[in-house]
Parts: C-alpha cells; sequence; structure tokens
C-alpha cells in the first residue's frame, strides 16, 4: 500500500531534484569563462521503488515508483585527455624557449646586415689591404689600429651579450623555481581540502578543477607526472616526487639542474631554460672564442716571397718535413733566396716576422693581438696589443731589412709584404680548434656559425608552432569534453525549468485530488 | 566520437587562426618595408650563408678596385716620367750628333757641353720623381731619393736603386708589381749604357774636344734608349693588364650585386599580391567571425 501523501513526496523530490540541476546550470553558466572549470553535472536516477521483497509484501501487481533524487554532482572530465595536454605543454613550454632564446642570439649575432661581425672583418682585412699601397703611411696604420679595435670591441661585445644571456636564463630558472613551488603548495592545500570533503561524502568538484588547473600550469614549466593515491595527487616534477598528499618537497634550481643533467628533466620551460643555455649559448660562445683564438694563434700556411730578411734568431716550421730551422745570420739564411712556405701561429704569428717602423734600429714586430686578461684569448677579452694602439707604427709591415751587420740594418719601409699577406688572410684556411685539424678561411667559419644559427632557429620555430598546435588541439578536445556551451546550459535550462513547472503541476493536482477527498466526500451526517 | 563544440572552443580556434593570418602579414609587411627578405638567419639558413659569401667577395671587390686604381695612377705616372726621359735622350742624341761633326768650334762645344749637363740634371730630376711623397724609381726604398750624392757617392752612375717590387693586389691571385726600378730604366752601376754614365763621358768628351769620344757615345745612348722604349712599353702593358683587371673586377661586382640582390632582396610585386590575398583572408575571417559570434540561443529565446 502506498500512503495517502504518496504524490506530494514525489512531487517534492523531484522540484528539489530539478532545483539542484537548475543551480547547476547556473553554477556552469557562471564560471563558462572560468579557466580550468569543467562542465558539471546533475546525475538523477528514480529513486528506490516501493515495496521492498519482504514478507509483508502485498500483492498488488507492479512497483510503485518515488520519484526522482540526485546521487552526485559531477564535473565531466577526462584524466586521459588531462595527461595528454600536460605532455603537450611541456613540449611546448620547453620549444617556446628554445625558440625564444634562439630569436635572441640571432639578434645578437646581427647577420646579415652592414653592422655585424662580418662586416667589421671585411673592413680589417681592407684596412691591410689600403696599408700595403702605403705602408708608411700613418693614416693607413692609424685606420688598421681603428679597424682592429672596432673587430675586437664587436667580437667583446657579442661575447658580453651572450654572457648576459647566460645569466638572464640561470636567474629565469630560480624565478621558475619559485612559481612552480607556489604552485605546488596549492596543489598541497587543495589536497587536503579535497580529501577532508571526500571523507564526509562530498564531492569538492570545484577544488578538484583548481588542482588540476594547477598542474596544467606546471605543465607548462617542467614536465610532471600525476598519481593518483588516496590521500589526493601525488605529483612528480621532473623525476622527483614533489607533493605527495599534503607533502610539499620544495623544487630547487639546483635540483632542476642535477634533473637536467640525470635526464629526467625532459620538458617545459625550465628544461628549455637550462637547455638552452647549455646548448645553444654556451655552443655559440664557444664557437665566437674559438672564433677570437684562432684569428690570434690559429695554424696558418702562408708563403714568404723571396727576399725577405727575417728577424734574427726566427724559428719557424718549414722544409719538407716541416721542421724547426733557426734563421739567423750566424746559420747565414736570414735573407731568403727563394719563395718559403712555412706555418705560422695566427695573425700574431705572422705580424712577429716582420719589421715595425718605430725605433731607428729595425723593431721585430709584438704580437698583434693580446687578451685584456692576460688568460688565452677569447671573443670576450681579445684587443689590439696596447703598444700598437699607442703607437701604430709598432705595426709590422716590411719584410725586409737593407743594410749589412745588424747594426747598419735599417727597415725597407716600402717593402708592403708583410701587409699583403696578411690582406691575403681573408682568403686563408685557419687551423681551428684545438688540434687545428679543422681548416677554413675565417669568413666561412664565421658564416658556418650564421647558417647553423639559422637551421636551429628554423626548427626550433617550426617545433614550437607545431606543439602550439598540437597542446590547441588535445585543449580542444578537453574543451569538447568539459567546456560549459552556453546553448547547452540553456536549452537544460529551459529542460529542468519544465521539469520544475510539471512537478509543480502534479502537486497542484495531487492537492486538488486530495481536497477532493477530505473537503467533498463523507460529509454523511451532515 | 560524437563532437561538442563549446563557445570556449570557437573562440580558441578563431584566436588562434587569426593569430596565423596576422602573423603571416606581419612577416610579409616586414619583407616590403625593408625590401628584403632575409633579415634573420632563420629566414633562410642557406640563403644566409650565401648572402654573407657575396657581401664578403663585394667587400673584397671593392679594395681590389680601390687597389687597382692606385695601380694605374702608379703606371699612368711612371708612363708620364719615361716619356719625358725619352725626351731628353732624343734631344742628347741630337746634341751627341751635332757635336760629333768634326767641324765645330770648341765654344760651341762647350755650349752643347752646358746642355748636356742640364740634360743630366733634368735625367737626375725624373730619377728622382715622386709620386703622393714616393720616389717611384727606388724600388721599396721609396722613401729614399734614389739620385743622391754623398760622401761616398760622387756621381751617379755609382748608385744602383732598389730593385726592389712594390706590389699591389688586385685580385685573389699573386701581387701585381706596380713599379719598374731606376737600375732597370737608368741602367746599373756596372752597366756601360748607363744614362749618367754616359752624359759624363760626353760631357768629358766635348770638354775636351775629342769628337771620336763623343761620336763613340751614340751606339750607348742608342742601347740606352732602346732599353728605356722597351720598359716604357712594359709599362703601356702593365697598365693594360690593370684595366683589364678592372673591367672584370667591374663585371664581377655586378655579377655578384645582381647575386645578392636575387638572395637578398625580396619581390616585392610578388609580395604585395601576398600580402593582399593574406588581408582579404584575414577579413574575411574576421568578418565571418564576427557573424558566428552573434548568435546564441539566448537571441531566440523570450
Amino acid at each position: 500500500m502506498v500512503s495517502t501523501f504518496h504524490g506530494i513526496e514525489t512531487a517534492k523530490r523531484s522540484l528539489n531534484t530539478q532545483t539542484a540541476a537548475l543551480n547547476t546550470t547556473g553554477h556552469n553558466i557562471s564560471n563558462a569563462n572560468t579557466a580550468g572549470y569543467s562542465r558539471q553535472v546533475v546525475s538523477m536516477k528514480a529513486s528506490e521503488s516501493m515495496e521492498a521483497y519482504g514478507l509483508n509484501r502485498s500483492v498488488v501487481r507492479g512497483q510503485m515508483g518515488t520519484g526522482v533524487e540526485f546521487t552526485a554532482i559531477e564535473r565531466v572530465r577526462q584524466t586521459f585527455l588531462d595527461d595528454q595536454y600536460r605532455n603537450e605543454s611541456s613540449s611546448q613550454g620547453g620549444w617556446d624557449i628554445r625558440y625564444d632564446t634562439l630569436n635572441k642570439l640571432e639578434t645578437i649575432m646581427n647577420e646579415p646586415s652592414d653592422t655585424g661581425i662580418r662586416k667589421v672583418m671585411d673592413n680589417f682585412w681592407d684596412a691591410w689591404s689600403d696599408l700595403s699601397q702605403d705602408p708608411q703611411d700613418v693614416t693607413n696604420r692609424k685606420i688598421v689600429k681603428e679597424t682592429t679595435l672596432a673587430l675586437t670591441d664587436a667580437m667583446n661585445q657579442a661575447s658580453k651579450q651572450l654572457d648576459a644571456l647566460s645569466s638572464d636564463l640561470t636567474s629565469n630558472v630560480t624565478l621558475k623555481t619559485t612559481e612552480m613551488n607556489s604552485l605546488l603548495q596549492s596543489v598541497a592545500d587543495l589536497n587536503g581540502n579535497i580529501y577532508k570533503l571526500e571523507q564526509i561524502g562530498d564531492n569538492p568538484n570545484d577544488l578538484r578543477d583548481q588542482r588540476d588547473y594547477a598542474i596544467d600550469q606546471l605543465s607548462k614549466l617542467a614536465n610532471v607526472q600525476v598519481t593518483q593515491l588516496d590521500n589526493g595527487y601525488q605529483v612528480t616534477v621532473a623525476g622527483q616526487v614533489a607533493v605527495a598528499g599534503t607533502e610539499v618537497t620544495a623544487i630547487t634550481a639546483a635540483g632542476l639542474e642535477a634533473a637536467y643533467q640525470g635526464g629526467t628533466l625532459t620538458g617545459g620551460e625550465v628544461y628549455g631554460m637550462i637547455l638552452s643555455r647549455d646548448k645553444y649559448v654556451a655552443d655559440y660562445k664557444s664557437q665566437m672564442d674559438q672564433l677570437a683564438n684562432t684569428l690570434a694563434n690559429g695554424n696558418i700556411e702562408i708563403t714568404l716571397p723571396a727576399g725577405t730578411v727575417l728577424p734574427e734568431g726566427t724559428v719557424l716550421n718549414s722544409g719538407a718535413n716541416n721542421t724547426a730551422v733557426t734563421y739567423s745570420n750566424a746559420n747565414n739564411n736570414r735573407t731568403l733566396t727563394a719563395d718559403l712556405k712555412v706555418t705560422v701561429q695566427g695573425i700574431n704569428g705572422l705580424h712577429q716576422l716582420g719589421y715595425t717602423l718605430s725605433g731607428t734600429t729595425p723593431q721585430k714586430g709584438g704580437a698583434f693581438f693580446t687578451s685584456k686578461d692576460g688568460a688565452a684569448i677569447t671573443a670576450g677579452n681579445i684587443t689590439l696589443n696596447k703598444d700598437i694602439q699607442d703607437d701604430p707604427n709598432k705595426i709590422s709591415s716590411s719584410l725586409r731589412v737593407d743594410g749589412t751587420g745588424t747594426a747598419n740594418e735599417k727597415v725597407t719601409v716600402g717593402n708592403n709584404a708583410l701587409a699583403l699577406t696578411m690582406a691575403n688572410l681573408k682568403n686563408v684556411k685557419f687551423g681551428f680548434n684545438t688540434t687545428q685539424a679543422q681548416t677554413t678561411t675565417v669568413d666561412d667559419f664565421f658564416s658556418s656559425i650564421v647558417g647553423q644559427l639559422g637551421v636551429q632557429t628554423k626548427e626550433a620555430e617550426r617545433q614550437s608552432q607545431n606543439a602550439q598546435l598540437l597542446t590547441e588541439q588535445v585543449d580542444m578536445n578537453r574543451q569538447s569534453v568539459s567546456g560549459v556551451s552556453l546553448d547547452e546550459e540553456m536549452s537544460n535550462m529551459i529542460k529542468f525549468q519544465h521539469a520544475y513547472s510539471a512537478a509543480s503541476r502534479f502537486m497542484t493536482t495531487f492537492d486538488q485530488l486530495l481536497d477532493k477527498l477530505i473537503n467533498g466526500t463523507g460529509r454523511v451526517g451532515l | 566520437m560524437p563532437i561538442r563544440v563549446t563557445s570556449g572552443m570557437t573562440n580558441m580556434q578563431l584566436l588562434s587562426n587569426l593569430n596565423r593570418n596576422n602573423n603571416n602579414m606581419g612577416k610579409m609587411e616586414n619583407q616590403i618595408s625593408t625590401g628584403r627578405k632575409l633579415n634573420k638567419p632563420s629566414d633562410d639558413p642557406v640563403g644566409v650563408t650565401y648572402a654573407l659569401r657575396y657581401r664578403a667577395e663585394l667587400a673584397s671587390n671593392e679594395q681590389y678596385k680601390t687597389n687597382s686604381d692606385a695601380a694605374v695612377s702608379w703606371l699612368d705616372f711612371t708612363d708620364t716620367t719615361m716619356q719625358q726621359a725619352g725626351d731628353v735622350m732624343k734631344r742628347l742624341k741630337e746634341l751627341t750628333v751635332q757635336a760629333s761633326s768634326e767641324t765645330l768650334p770648341q765654344s760651341a762645344l762647350d755650349s752643347i757641353k752646358l746642355e748636356v749637363d742640364q740634360l743630366k740634371e733634368q735625367m737626375m730630376n725624373i730619377g728622382n720623381s715622386q709620386l703622393r711623397g714616393k720616389y717611384v724609381f727606388n724600388g721599396q726604398n721609396y722613401d729614399q731619393a734614389p739620385y743622391q750624392l754623398s760622401a761616398t757617392v760622387t756621381s751617379y752612375d755609382q748608385i744602383n736603386p732598389d730593385q726592389g717590387a712594390v706590389s699591389y693586389a688586385i685580385g685573389d691571385q699573386d701581387a701585381f708589381r706596380v713599379n719598374t726600378s731606376g737600375s732597370d730604366f737608368f741602367g746599373k752601376s756596372t752597366d756601360a749604357d748607363n744614362v749618367f754614365k754616359v752624359m759624363d763621358a760626353l760631357s768629358t768628351a766635348l770638354t775636351s774636344g775629342n769628337s771620336t769620344a763623343i761620336s763613340s757615345q751614340l751606339s750607348s745612348i742608342e742601347s740606352r734608349f732602346t732599353k728605356m722604349q722597351t720598359s716604357l712599353s712594359e709599362v703601356g702593358a702593365r697598365t693594360n693588364r690593370v684595366e683589364l683587371v678592372q673591367a672584370r673586377l667591374d663585371d664581377r661586382n655586378l655579377n655578384l650585386t645582381t647575386l645578392q640582390a636575387k638572395t637578398e632582396d625580396a619581390d616585392v610585386a610578388s609580395l604585395m599580391i601576398q600580402a593582399t590575398s593574406a588581408q582579404t583572408i584575414y577579413e574575411a575571417a574576421l568578418k565571418s567571425s564576427a557573424k558566428i559570434m552573434q548568435p546564441s540561443l539566448m537571441d531566440f529565446m523570450s
């Protein structure tokens, strides 16, 4: 038997449930633009019908429904898509930073342009060529001095910019660490709150959204992995457990560096930063250093023309088996009778074979390039020898002296053999890298640096665009599942509104029914 | 899988498409406004390495042109001075022929001697000619005048000007020699036909009225004159060579500039068309999205 007022109870449940659904619709609409929000649905279920099996079961056929109830308000979300999104987002973060860094490197290299290093290098060779026309002319000497300083300045400047870029990247890693730790802390806090609410049987959808959103943001910074444990998410950042329940293990810049070295940091902006710094910036810096050092000291093979008088005591590797030969008056071989192919150590080595115009007796040239700090020459410290800066006559241009006996010797001013050889170094292959095995011209070496940079940047641009497309694609899939569609909410709203109205109507009907029963019947005895 | 489309998705899609269109347009506009399709290495890594090579080659080409201009001016100057020397030689020959006639009285020989002495002065001056401060006949010692007398050097015929080559780089090959040594042109101290030796001998013969000695100088004058003419024509030949090189450098300059332009310069006409079409697409996207974005169920609910 059902009770007399059964219908009212049914109508009431209906009203309650439809109101809940309407409220949820309202909540969805309000959060249509909330980042990380996933739509919520009220799962309704017909409530337990009357007449469970038992001894006092009535014999009436059919089960009487008792209306509706909602079992839960759930968010619509697919964890699988979350994982996908986070992977893509990490990859995008990494490539974005790499592209960004390479872009900055392109600006530092500043090629092709009329103001880059290649241009000052051209000017440098041209200045020597001009000097070869008029070796005794002090104007030409000053031009060689100035163009050399322009060249070394350009190298110093590039090196400084690379250093600045490198330290920027390092300090950005530290900044990002702070950001990550604050995100990790909020994940841990949310873990705690969610756990408490779950214990009392609640379904804290919005907190979960916030937690997932925090991890989405985290995934842009580094590769993260999430495992659902009983007491909440366990978050692994770059292979290290950073959050377990409410416990946070703070991330440090040093820890991230170690993770990068260990190969567990594999994505995200922080990965991009460390990689850009250690791979790209360091590589270009070392190539610039190599360029500067080779220019000054790299092995080059040159031909000294017949008639050259080498400075007393010069030791050169020459001859068929490239052995060291001392050129001196005592050996009677200072004056070359035929062209001689020798290997010298860069511009510095060549410069020391010639005579300067300074002093009354012939003076052998000194080192052309020196380092500002006395260490080995790099792009950062290369500069023109201070002596030459003070007195451009200390540039050697001549390979010949006249007069016999050391005391009577006089520099042949019009001999421009050294200046000519120097200007022609543009086309001479230098021994690059430590083993000097790689021989190429300075121009080609520099072109190869620029070409490599171009290829890497193009690749990073492509990858970064791809990663963005993929991230968007996965996000779109997520949105397709979890996003709030206003049209849908509107139609739901109408649906729930009508259900609510109908339920009220049902209650009114029942009310009238009972009214008839109570007030219109059984008037016996009146 | 049946896909739900939400307004957020439409938004996202739309924004990313608009961004891409905008980006494309930005790139094209940058190319149009700079007139260059290569602005950074990643625009075309291979093209950039070519561009760098062309630029470097253009720079050295320009330098070779400067050097060859200097070479031409040196050669032209040498040519002029050599012709002057040739004129002196012609006069010397005339005088010698005149003086070798036995009928001339000593007074006439004396005045011829005076003129010969003047010619020697003149020849010495030619030997000491300077171009922009350089003594062109003194080889690599061009900072010193070759024909100078001193306590140890008492006559010009003892002088051997330096024979070193003054060379200019006018191409990637070996340097090009521009100078002619005074030893080759006026004669070494050991040469019997050293121009100063001949003049001194003539002068002595004129003073003593020795007509045999006078006429015996004729052959030396002749042989020196021939050598001078040879030097002169060598200078002419070298001038021709430099001029050929100059023409080649000009051609090469044009070639390199064309290649550089092909590699670096933007094809503005085609870019403009592309940019216009990109703009049309962009505007169409904006228009259609404005239409799509507007309607929602709300518009049709009362």
